[in-house]
């Protein structure tokens, strides 16, 4: 499996991809790497960081595999929205991610995806192409230093993220 | 009352009719400054942590928060912290959504607050200085009763 580094602040973390489960997206992930930009805390979906894919590495991807209900730390989701779905005023976010957005989505720990985005149905993409929403790797390696520079986003604002691909 | 937010001011009226008891609990423990925290589970809110071990009872509560809002409730302890004291079930919290697409959240739907006033003035301000404090780093909230 192939395998990606998140560095963060410092700390790094491995992902595995799930490319047997979504090969489609992980494959169209794997091309666009390395990515870095400003990682910003979620303020719906909990304990997760994201990391918003611009110019170039913009990804505008079909929906692949299970739909699921539930997002587990550890999970890192390609996440897509329709510029037609807006959430009203994105001022903490760039200009550029002010209508359509996509993203990585990184929960890094508990509750990952609860609160307000976990039960707003026009959210989940479930009965409309309004977003996608793709697990395509886990973590299986994410020290706790790397869990806290996630959870310091929070309060201390944006951090610089760095994805590579991880090699040999 | 007074609400601080980094640089920024605003007014909140208070509903001491229908909420009569918990206005009366605000308006005793102010002022407070309290380091500021920005929801990451109901949207545009921001809230600040309150210490003390009084009961505050329910009242004038609603489940459908709106921009403006001033509540006070008590927040489900796992998304204040991640390492949470684990004989801590909730914290006081009082908070104010600062614009839509925000709903109040506990760990299984909507989560019942005690609305306790509303911005009447300097709203568009908070609105404009949450997220940038997102971006930038949070400071502290001050609330105080207005002269």
């Amino acid at each position: 499996m192939r395998k990606m580094l998140f560095e963060l602040n410092g700390t790094k973390a491995v992902a595995e991809m799930l490319e047997d489960v979504v090969p489609k997206t992980c494959d169209a992930v794997w091309k666009i790497l390395p990515v870095e930009g400003m990682s910003i805390h979620a303020n719906w979906a909990s304990r997760e960081i994201m990391l918003h894919l611009a110019g170039d590495k913009i990804l505008r991807l079909p929906a692949e595999g299970q739909l699921r209900r539930t997002t587990a730390p550890g999970d890192i989701v390609y996440f897509w929205r329709s510029p037609q779905m807006s959430r009203g005023k994105q001022l903490a976010y760039g200009a550029q991610f002010q209508r359509e957005l996509s993203e990585f989505a990184i929960f890094y720990g508990e509750p990952a995806g609860g609160g307000l985005a976990a039960e707003d149905p026009p959210r989940t993409g479930r009965d409309s192409n309004l977003q996608v929403s793709t697990l395509f790797a886990r973590f299986i390696d994410a020290p706790a230093e790397f869990l806290r520079k996630c959870e310091e986003i929070r309060h201390r604002g944006l951090q610089k993220l760095v994805v590579t691909r991880l090699e040999g | 009352m007074r609400i601080t937010l980094g640089g920024v001011d605003a007014i909140a009226e208070l509903d001491e009719r229908d909420a009569p008891e918990t206005t009366r609990w605000l308006k005793g423990i102010l002022p407070i400054e309290r380091q500021a925290v920005h929801s990451m589970e109901n949207g545009r809110e921001v809230y600040v942590v309150l210490d003390g071990a009084q009961r505050v009872p329910d009242e004038n509560q609603t489940i459908y928060q709106t921009v403006g809002d001033l509540f006070v409730y008590y927040k489900p302890a796992i998304f204040v912290q991640p390492e949470w004291p684990r004989d801590v079930r909730d914290y006081l919290v009082v908070g104010f959504v600062y614009e839509r697409d925000s709903a109040i959240r506990g760990m299984s739907g909507a989560l019942a607050t005690n609305l306790v006033g509303r911005i009447t003035e300097g709203l568009d301000g908070l609105a404009h200085e949450a997220p940038r404090m997102r971006r930038e780093g949070f400071g502290k909230m001050k609330i105080s009763l207005a002269s």
